[in-house]
């Protein structure tokens, strides 16, 4: 049985995804969380670290490189943490950027759900994602691990910040939830706060491990708290986080009043039909914004 | 502490599968769902050998210190496993080297003058005398080959002693140098939980009078599997068989166990789990699976015959047989076994280029069918990793080539035999003794390097558990020929052996896979 050389490459590079980060099949996956290592930097000596690393360079760094606005953040001022913040997330500059957005008081508190295959694969990344972003490892394939972990995040007072698509978004536009950030919160009793991240699609897709040059334009939206409605379950809750963050980012594109009045109409903007050829999502997702978001349209 | 085995699910992110094809290797990419078994990484191996062994010696169960039992002016018989233990062929020092030196230290320390050792090669062929300085190392060789250092023959009329009958009928007949002596030393490799216990001395000294009562296909059919010694007739019959001679015959056991790093570098990959080969691992695997391909075959047997297993001794037990059994048996399961959910429709599995009867020879078609169906799909507790009426697909290229010297009676029996009937049973009745008494065979076993006549037909009953419980055996990348000879189908791709298994096992069958090597025991619950 003869095989060609190129057949041969074509299969390895396709099986070992050359040029890209390697991910571990999921049942690996799940087997080394179940034994596997779980740095936990939220001492003092750490936490300190984590602070100057994330005033001093991280965040002048995102300033440097990104022309970021963030609103809503008055609504922190209503509510006690923890908490747990809930984003759409399309790109890695979204952690790093909810992170930096926040108010100090309430950064140095947070806690980042990061996937557990991604970031915490080997003992140098997991090390220094949970030193930089305090982050906690977090399995994509909905095993409950995860779940008793950040609730005991929440229970030591650490605010959360998840992402509840489980994945970057391939093509800019929001995807489903899964009802893990639903359920912490529920069961946990604490109230969640949708975040819209727009623009950092566009910024540093998928693929790319640096913003694109010229400071582009990065908006973060906090939306007001939500809690779950009595006899509400995780499944309808979880829905109705998700509408707020589409909420939060339609009002980045038109205005709040012209976002409610879609939600209320049911017709948010949620790109091109989901069947549409890959590219037009694409290319709606990255469609530069035609100015910035005022309170009420012009007339 | 080592890793534990470990069972693969297959989704979009698994790297193909490698697969030994005999002297070559494939990677497979197999379908979502499937499932790979993975044995568990190599125990630690012992840092101190030497230090490990006067241990064992001193301090044996169930039985006197080895120096208390040694005196001078006794008959001191040592007898040694054979080439079959290891695979691949240990480094040297092989661990019975070591082992050998250090008792017969002690047998000259007592004044001991009357010491013969014997390969206990069973119907297995003599080996040559390179070989088995190998294992027993320089020293023993130079100083005891070749009259007080040999091959044991199971047809010397003359050097044959019946020792009784079980209550089961069972003739025991074993060597009249091993039956005459005070002691009888057995040193062992335990590779696999098949080996060892009662049936070293029986078995390796015995003869075909006292194999044909175990080696037949009644007692394989109801041995399931050889590796669960509990639930295996032939182990029991092995047993009943050493407790009848050890009434008259003192044994003193040493088994030895081994980790499981069957290959060094640079063919340590093979060990290593897909998803953890390195960009070096892949480029040696793509350099391997090249020059493999292209290489004559003569060339590429004589490389990987080559290949020498730098692997580790992980227990050293001697004593009383039963007792030095059980404690190698556990450090056997520590190593290999792996628990597995349930049985699956289709069964996958490499078969590597070297099994316990071609070391330095060639896999002949029915060490195929015995390497595939006899061990393969016996290396299971509890239940076999496929269901009854399951399917079985080998990788290997089967071709159609024999040992003229160490396997001449294969030849006659694949050329005579199979063409009128591959029913282990029938075999059994019609062929057996004919086999068994052949004259020119028996020659050949004695003064050549050949295998017993009757070997090429225990090959075959070995299969025969197999045989009978699945629905299908198909070989891909097999010979066509050759394979329906032996009564199975091949097909060129893993993708055609699927389809062609779908006949009997429907469109969605649930597929397991044994990733070897190393070797690994599946515990099926």
């Amino acid at each position: 049985m003869t095989v060609r050389l190129r057949d041969d490459i074509d299969a390895m590079s396709r099986g070992w995804q050359w040029g890209r980060r390697r991910l571990l099949p999921g049942s690996v996956e799940t087997e080394r969380s179940a034994r596997g290592f779980t740095p936990s930097l939220r001492g003092p000596v750490a936490s300190g670290a984590r602070d100057v690393i994330q005033s001093a360079l991280l965040s002048p760094l995102l300033h440097f490189e990104l022309d970021r606005r963030v609103r809503g953040l008055e609504h922190l001022g209503s509510i006690e943490p923890p908490v747990v913040f809930v984003a759409n997330h399309s790109s890695h500059l979204d952690a790093p950027l909810l992170l930096t957005s926040l108010p100090r008081s309430w950064r140095r508190r947070c806690v980042v759900a990061a996937a557990s295959d991604y970031f915490f694969d080997v003992g140098w990344r997991a090390i220094a994602t949970s030193l930089v972003f305090n982050a906690f490892p977090i399995e994509r394939r909905g095993r409950l691990r995860g779940t008793k972990l950040a609730g005991g995040l929440l229970d030591d007072g650490w605010s959360l910040i998840l992402f509840p698509e489980g994945t970057r978004s391939k093509d800019g536009w929001m995807g489903e939830f899964r009802p893990g950030a639903a359920l912490i919160a529920q069961m946990k009793d604490v109230p969640v706060v949708p975040v819209a991240l727009s623009g950092t699609y566009t910024a540093m897709p998928r693929g790319k491990s640096w913003p694109v040059p010229g400071r582009p334009n990065v908006k973060v939206r906090f939306g007001s708290a939500m809690r779950a409605h009595e006899g509400e379950g995780a499944r309808a809750f979880n829905d109705r986080i998700r509408r707020r963050v589409a909420v939060l980012l339609n009002e980045e594109k038109t205005t709040w009043w012209e976002a409610l009045r879609h939600d209320a109409e049911g017709d948010l903007d949620e790109g091109p039909d989901p069947n549409a050829a890959h590219w037009r999502r694409v290319w709606e997702a990255t469609r530069p914004p035609s100015g910035p978001a005022q309170a009420w349209p012009d007339r | 502490m080592s890793r534990p085995g470990f069972v693969l699910e297959v989704d979009e992110r698994t790297p193909p599968i490698l697969f030994h094809y005999g002297e070559g290797f494939r990677l497979e990419k197999l379908p979502l769902g499937s499932r790979v078994i993975y044995p568990p990484d190599p125990l630690p191996a012992i840092g101190d050998l030497d230090a490990a062994i006067e241990d064992a010696l001193d301090h044996p169960l169930n039985s006197e210190p080895l120096d208390d039992l040694l005196r001078a002016g006794m008959r001191l018989t040592i007898a040694f496993d054979d080439i079959s233990l290891p695979l691949p062929p240990m480094k040297a020092p092989d661990a019975r080297t070591l082992v050998l030196e250090h008792v017969i230290e002690r047998a000259a320390r007592a004044g001991v003058d009357d010491v013969e050792i014997i390969a206990a090669n069973s119907l297995h062929r003599p080996m040559t005398a390179a070989e088995i300085k190998h294992i027993v190392g320089e020293r023993v060789f130079s100083s005891f080959w070749p009259d007080r250092l040999y091959n044991f023959d199971a047809e010397d009329r003359d050097g044959l002693t019946l020792v009784g009958t079980t209550d089961q009928g069972e003739h025991v007949e074993i060597s009249s140098r091993a039956l005459s002596s005070d002691l009888v030393i057995y040193v062992n490799i335990n590779l696999v939980p098949m080996d060892g216990g009662h049936k070293s001395v029986p078995v390796g000294l015995g003869s075909y009078r006292s194999l044909k009562h175990h080696h037949n296909v009644h007692t394989l059919m109801h041995s399931r599997s050889y590796m669960d010694p509990p639930s295996s007739a032939m182990h029991a019959s092995c047993d009943r068989m050493g407790r009848l001679l050890e009434k008259s015959l003192k044994v003193f056991k040493i088994e030895t166990t081994l980790d499981n790093r069957c290959f060094g570098a640079p063919f340590d990959f093979l060990q290593k789990r897909e998803w953890e080969w390195s960009a070096r691992d892949q480029a040696t695997y793509l350099t391997t699976a090249r020059v493999t391909n292209r290489m004559a075959v003569q060339l590429k047997r004589e490389l990987f015959s080559r290949i020498r297993a730098p692997y580790g001794v992980t227990g050293v037990t001697a004593g009383e047989t039963e007792a030095v059994h059980e404690r190698t048996l556990g450090a056997v399961y520590r190593q290999q076994s792996v628990e597995v959910d349930g049985e699956s429709d289709i069964l996958l599995a490499g078969l590597p280029y070297v099994g316990p009867y071609n070391v330095n020879s060639i896999m002949n078609p029915i060490l195929v069918v015995c390497q595939g169906l006899g061990y393969f799909f016996n290396m299971y507790r509890g239940r076999p990793l496929v269901r009854r009426g399951g399917v079985m697909i080998c990788f290997h290229p089967v071709p159609r080539e024999f040992h003229q010297v160490h396997h001449p009676s294969y030849v006659d029996f694949f050329e005579e035999v199979l063409p009128e009937t591959t029913n282990p049973q029938l075999i059994e009745e019609k062929f057996e003794e004919r086999f068994a008494t052949d004259p020119w065979y028996i020659h050949l076993y004695r003064k050549s390097h050949a295998y017993h006549g009757v070997h090429p037909l225990y090959m075959w009953y070995w299969a025969a558990h197999a045989m009978d419980y699945l629905g299908d055996v198909i070989f891909v990348g097999g010979d066509r020929n050759t394979v329906s000879r032996l009564g199975f189908r091949s097909a060129s791709t893993l993708d055609d052996a699927l389809e062609m298994a779908s006949h009997t096992v429907g469109s969605s069958p649930r597929i397991t896979a044994m990733r070897c090597p190393p070797l690994m025991i599946s515990d099926v619950k």
